[in-house]
């Protein structure tokens, strides 16, 4: 079909849609009454929320480990203090990207041209990604917090030997996921079976629309 | 212009076409393409306090109808997230079923638009819709020229998919 013949084709169906199509103004009306806030803004009391929960979080469980370094270093186990300030550490950094995902749900603005506003919304779809990579480079800490020298001073062989296999294996998969999982292997079949399912799927939808606006921004005209 | 309830209304009257067209070409389910009206009009009602008058009307419609398309719009859970009920239909069509060949060339047109990527999709309902080079820049934010680049790939590729059904 010539491209005069497309245009024809949409102009005969837009006649046709003026004729047909009508707007029912009582149920269009009730809309205007509603009290409801955009889809967007009702994103932010749970990030908030959990903003609130993970500062709760890092002032006490850190003012704990703060008291323990400065008071009892020597008496504590090494092992708990390090897992501890490992784990503070990074859920302090995963404020910051809860933190970054409320500027941004600021920002959107749906009036604003359609390449910018989609950018922000994919991306801050896509800073969920950064929320698993965190949190799976936490595993490793899980599997030490709980040892203490006289595990090893009583331990055997066989101890150390599951202790080390489990938290080298752990502490290799985390690093190693944490920085393999990114846009680039999104259609690496590792990837695709970690972010499989429904409630993965907006998130690999707006990487895919971060794919397509980057190729149009460096198309060459 | 007086932003009210009236005005609004008005103007989703004078143009509604716009928004049923790309709801169309977004969501090929029925019963969602009524959910992603309800959430274009809705999107379009929060705005219209906002919407700046430098602008062409119809510009400004398009931004919000094809965000709310492209990104908004989720099936699952977004009545619990709105947590509230929207009316039902606001948008209805009245048509015979397989009503001739205009028909069946429009939904062969439209199931090709639904084949190519979003924004690329947005770009040729753009085109369709008679917007010049310079307003489709506006709506969509990318120069004149890289649009210009893209509306002859696109054509070629319809062109194309067209040709194949030969």
């Amino acid at each position: 079909m010539e491209d005069q013949a497309m245009i024809e084709l949409w102009k005969s169906y837009d006649k046709k849609l003026e004729e047909n199509l009508v707007l029912n103004r009582k149920n269009t009306e009730d809309i205007t009454k509603m009290k409801v806030q955009s889809f967007i803004a009702s994103m932010k009391p749970i990030k908030i929320f959990t903003i609130l929960v993970g500062l709760i979080w890092v002032g006490l469980v850190g003012t704990v480990v703060a008291n323990l370094y400065i008071h009892a270093f020597e008496e504590v186990s090494k092992f708990f203090l390090f897992s501890a300030t490992i784990q503070l550490l990074l859920t302090a950094a995963g404020i910051w990207i809860y933190l970054y995902q409320l500027i941004v749900i600021h920002q959107v603005d749906v009036s604003e041209p359609v390449l910018a506003t989609q950018e922000k919304i994919a991306r801050l779809k896509s800073s969920t990604l950064w929320m698993t990579r965190l949190l799976l480079l936490q595993l490793p800490v899980w599997t030490t917090f709980y040892l203490n020298e006289n595990m090893f001073k009583n331990g055997n062989i066989w101890m150390y030997l599951v202790q080390f296999l489990v938290t080298g294996s752990f502490t290799y998969l985390a690093i190693w996921l944490f920085l393999n999982i990114k846009f680039e292997n999104r259609d690496k079949k590792w990837f695709r079976m970690i972010f499989d399912g429904n409630e993965w799927n907006p998130v690999m939808k707006s990487m895919e629309l971060l794919g397509e606006i980057e190729d149009l921004k460096n198309e060459k005209t | 212009m007086q932003k009210d309830a009236q005005t609004f209304l008005a103007i989703i009257e004078a143009n509604k076409g716009i928004v049923y067209k790309i709801a169309n070409s977004y969501c090929r389910n029925e019963e969602n393409r009524k959910d992603l009206i309800q959430e274009i009009i809705l999107q379009l009602w929060l705005s219209f306090p906002r919407y700046d008058e430098q602008y062409k009307l119809t510009t400004w419609m398009y931004r919000i109808a094809l965000n709310v398309s492209i990104s908004f719009y989720r099936k699952e859970n977004r009545r619990d997230e709105i947590r509230q009920p929207l009316p039902d239909d606001l948008l209805l069509l009245h048509e015979e079923k397989n009503s001739g060949v205009l028909q069946m060339q429009v939904d062969q047109l439209y199931g090709f638009i639904k084949e190519l990527r979003e924004i690329d999709r947005a770009i040729m309902l753009l085109y369709l819709e008679e917007n010049s080079q310079a307003e489709i820049a506006e709506i969509l934010g990318l120069t004149a020229t890289n649009i210009s680049t893209k509306i002859a790939r696109i054509k070629q590729q319809l062109k194309q998919k067209f040709l194949n059904l030969k």
